[in-house]
């Protein structure tokens, strides 16, 4: 194989190809995929294991026209091997079943938008003895308290390029680079012997943005907070989520009841809901890819569509265009894609999601948001979330605390939050002006009145 | 046998050649490459949304020196990028060695010289695309007819053949050729405004006659029949109750809630609430548990095919092996793979697994299960004065550091003076690892396992899990009310 294959003329020879080989073939789209990453990681509070890798592969998605969709992949691309991928992907199409709502693959766009800050020439060059600082970072922070008595990390870093192209004209390409840090810390309290954990994770484009201090501190908080855990009455208070609790409760369900296939197969507990009140006027969320620098954003999705900003929902009402779309759920509808068509790799066609999904920050402070409780409970992680179809959540806190007179005090075991997110979107009392960033997520800490809270104390 | 073409390169000179870079620069080395072919077919409302085919190949060098591992994956396979790939892989190691705190050996095991190939009675090679459809069809068909109420189906099938090669320094060289297949259905329901629904699944290492089974065939109209049932099916109320828990949901429990603080390189990790536990009293004298993924237990189960979760080797090379983890109560064992059994000075038992050959093994379980017991069913409802059935369970996560779990049941029966009462959903369980172990008061007579794929560190594996019916005192119950 070639050091650097010419993607544009194995394309278009592979789309000829295709169209030759196939005369029922309607459209065609070939996608390549090209990564490498290195990855620290760190157990036992020890550097443990280097890691390095690099992928190359192609798919095709070939629709005939009945509507009937054939994809094979391969990661050889010797002519030989993408020519039996083609011959694979059309026996596939032909043995699929029609389908009359696949309109078209999306055309050639004249323009794309401009969105900086994907790609961080210095983080692409980093070499795996280069990210050892970080490494070190996490560790000191663990090794000098003495609560803590273990944490697994990783400092990762990758450089991915992706290229589209399709039998209607598409021919765009794009190179992101992002790095990541994640800390697992263990903390014991020797006194009552009990043990704990804390995570925290950064995600970001820019090897800049990344601290691995912050993060490990960060870790070891949520670990201590969570120390000597007591098991609480039932009660109906108020709950505040932290960022991460509203990325669980709030946004993840969103964005997946958004998706316009969970909603065209109606799936979603949105049905029936578009251009109507679904929670209180704190409730602001929107899909934004053409942030700089962000880790969700793009200015072409997974089939080559121009990404935008759309608003989903605004002051408490879900909008009529608040879904996401790619090309063919958008056809389906007679609208143009919202440029969310996303996939994980060359290995799968592409399906439907959020870039930069964000709840937009509201008036308070966050210490005024916990002063004003008497008593509540403070969610930072739960295992579970919510039911997409029904909105009906019912999970244990896995970690999260009792607020006393505006303090936060003890953390929960054993301890459940039930609630339907309807009723929680209506009870939404107050939203913060702080925020946190977690990959795609853009999260404020909010506050919900009058929560069931399901403790295991007798 | 004979070793596929693209794997011929891994011949004696290349790995004498590795041999040569390793020796006086790392302790260990190991490598596995393999071509993998499969077909996945997904169905909605009995039409196509995606029918695929791939065909892959990979490679996954690792290496080890005093405490440090390295690994290196490669794009493309061919004598020279693996040479270059391994001299990284190398480095890798050594910089990971000379930062680490943890120094340790690999003890030295005898090497395994050896082929293994799953016998299947129909080639997924020899099946043409269109007979795959339409048994996917089929079940959709089943799903779709099965009641008015039935608004949505989804039939996923997947199936995949490959070979795979593993070397490494102790002169083992281990060539496999395996095949696997799993079925899913699920099934949306709607009336009055609920919308419910169910998943079942179906898998195994074999051909096609995975899915000719009896248990496969009824697939679609399992879950059709489940979430029309769950339509009627009451919202629980939330207390402490006596728990009777079937087969699978008995499996969810071993597996998430003891199975992952048996992993020993949690243990060493002090993530696990199990450190330091081994010979003691955990969970009460009746209670036995084993992880055993070898081959050959199909037919106990009456199936014409492998487990889910056997594998003939680890992806260390160790040979699968049967494990007792709790003897009458009491911990025995922990699940081991070459690093954590050389630290803990035991024997690997084969538990190194990998979820593709690009990445490296973690500690991870099998075919875990309790081991049956006396009780009948009918003997453990008529006992029951206020409680609460529980079968098939759809999700459940457990904190490790603490042991606190949740499990969230499919189809739950409320029992009243010994009679199966009112159908309830959504039953959410919960409490701690070693308090539950201990308030197992009945077990059955009758072992059932289930499959899946089980997560951990962004790998998915596959596993068996299991049980016989069993009862659980005072256990916590949330619900909505």
């Amino acid at each position: 194989m070639q050091d650097k294959p010419d993607f544009y003329s194995l394309a278009s020879n592979a789309l000829k190809f295709a169209e030759t080989k196939n005369s029922n073939l309607k459209c065609a789209e070939v996608y390549f995929g090209k990564s490498k990453f290195i990855t620290i990681e760190i157990e036992e509070n020890s550097v443990k294991n280097n890691e390095m890798g690099s992928s190359l592969g192609v798919s095709i998605r070939a629709i005939d026209k009945r509507g009937s969709l054939g994809f094979a992949f391969t990661n050889n691309l010797e002519r030989k091997s993408m020519e039996k991928m083609i011959s694979n992907a059309l026996g596939m199409m032909n043995a699929g079943t029609g389908d009359p709502d696949f309109k078209d693959l999306p055309e050639h766009y004249e323009k794309y938008p401009s969105v900086k800050g994907l790609f961080d020439k210095e983080l692409k060059a980093l070499q795996i003895e280069d990210s050892i600082s970080y490494a070190k970072d996490l560790i000191n922070v663990c090794k000098e308290d003495e609560f803590a008595i273990s944490q697994s990390a990783d400092f990762s870093s990758s450089y991915t390029k992706a290229y589209v192209f399709n039998s209607n004209g598409i021919e765009i390409n794009g190179k992101v680079t992002s790095c990541s840090i994640t800390s697992n810390i263990i903390v014991k309290d020797k006194v009552s012997n009990e043990t704990s954990f804390g995570f925290d994770w950064q995600s970001a484009r820019n090897l800049k943005e990344i601290n691995a201090i912050d993060i490990a501190r960060s870790a070891l908080t949520k670990a201590k907070r969570n120390l000597n855990r007591i098991k609480i009455n039932n009660m109906k208070v108020p709950l505040i989520l932290t960022p991460n609790g509203t990325i669980s409760l709030i946004l993840s369900p969103l964005a997946s009841a958004i998706n316009a296939e969970t909603f065209q197969y109606k799936r979603s507990f949105l049905i029936g809901k578009r251009n109507e009140t679904i929670g209180s006027e704190l409730l602001n969320i929107e899909d934004n890819a053409l942030m700089d620098g962000a880790l969700g954003s793009s200015p072409f999705d997974a089939e080559g569509v121009p990404c935008k900003n759309k608003s989903v929902i605004q002051s408490g009402k879900f909008l009529q265009d608040g879904l996401l779309h790619n090309s063919y759920t958008a056809s389906k509808e007679g609208i143009e894609s919202t440029g969310n068509a996303v996939r994980s790799s060359y290995s799968s066609v592409p399906s439907i999601g959020a870039t930069n999904f964000i709840m937009k920050p509201g008036d308070f402070f966050y210490n005024e948001m916990i002063r004003d409780v008497k008593k509540g409970i403070i969610l930072e992680y739960t295992g579970d979330s919510p039911n997409i179809t029904t909105a009906d959540f019912s999970g244990l806190i896995l970690q999260g605390n009792l607020i006393e007179n505006g303090e936060i005090k003890k953390p929960l075991n054993e301890t459940m939050v039930g609630i339907n997110l309807f009723e929680l979107f209506n009870n939404l009392d107050a939203v913060s002006k702080e925020f946190k960033i977690y990959g795609r997520y853009q999260a404020p800490y909010v506050r919900i009145k009058d929560v069931q809270i399901i403790g295991a104390a007798h | 046998m004979e070793v596929v073409d693209e794997l011929k390169l891994f011949d004696d000179q290349l790995i004498e050649k590795l041999n040569q870079l390793a020796a006086n620069k790392i302790e260990y080395w190991d490598i596995k490459s393999g071509v993998g072919i499969g077909t996945s077919l997904d169905f909605t409302d009995q039409k196509s949304k995606e029918v695929s085919s791939y065909e892959l190949i990979d490679c996954g060098i690792r290496t080890f020196v005093n405490g440090g591992w390295g690994f290196n994956t490669l794009q493309d396979i061919s004598k020279p990028s693996v040479i270059e790939g391994f001299k990284q892989a190398i480095k890798l190691a050594r910089l990971s060695e000379s930062l680490c705190k943890n120094k340790f050996k690999i003890k030295e095991r005898d090497a395994l010289i050896t082929n293994f190939k799953l016998e299947s009675k129909k080639n997924i090679e020899d099946i043409h695309v269109e007979e795959k459809i339409n048994q996917v069809k089929q079940q959709e068909k089943i799903a779709s007819k099965y009641s008015p109420k039935i608004k949505n189906t989804h039939t996923v099938y997947m199936d995949g053949y490959g070979s795979n090669l593993f070397i490494n320094s102790f002169g083992s060289v281990i060539y496999q050729e395996l095949s696997l297949i799993r079925l899913f259905s699920l099934v949306y329901a709607q009336e009055n405004g609920i919308l419910q629904r169910s998943v079942n699944s179906v898998g195994g290492l074999g051909g096609f006659e995975i899915i000719e089974t009896d248990q496969a065939k009824i697939l679609g109209s399992k879950s059709a029949k489940e979430a029309v049932e769950l339509l009627k099916a009451k919202s629980p109320v939330g207390g402490k109750f006596t728990v009777i828990m079937d087969p699978k949901f008995c499996g969810v429990l071993i597996h998430e809630a003891l199975g992952h603080a048996i992993e020993a390189d949690t243990v060493l990790n002090k993530e696990s609430i199990l450190e330091g536990k081994t010979g003691t009293q955990i969970a009460n004298v009746d209670v036995n548990i084993i992880d055993d993924p070898t081959m050959g237990q199909g037919k106990k189960y009456n199936l014409p095919y492998e487990l889910y979760g056997s594998y003939f080797v680890d992806d260390e090379g160790i040979p699968s092996q049967k494990t007792e983890i709790i003897k009458n109560g009491i911990l025995r064992n922990y699940l081991h793979n070459l690093e954590t059994s050389s630290r803990m000075g035991v024997s690997p038992n084969g538990h190194g697994r990998a979820s593709t050959n690009t990445s490296k093994p973690q500690v991870r379980m099998g075919i875990t299960f309790l081991e049956p017991k006396d009780w009948e069913l009918d003997e453990m409802i008529k006992d029951m004065k206020n409680g609460i059935l529980c079968e098939d369970f759809q999700y459940g996560y457990t904190d490790p550091s603490t042991g606190n779990f949740q499990f969230k049941c499919k189809i739950s029966y409320l029992i009243k003076n010994g009679e199966k009462t009112d159908l309830m959903r959504d039953v959410a369980l919960s409490g701690m690892t070693l308090e539950v172990l201990n308030k197992i008061s009945a077990i059955g007579n009758e072992i059932g396992l289930s499959d899946g794929t089980c997560g951990k560190g962004g790998q998915g594996v596959r596993v068996c899990d299991g049980g016989p019916y069993i009862r659980v005192e005072d256990v916590t119950v949330g619900g909505l009310n």
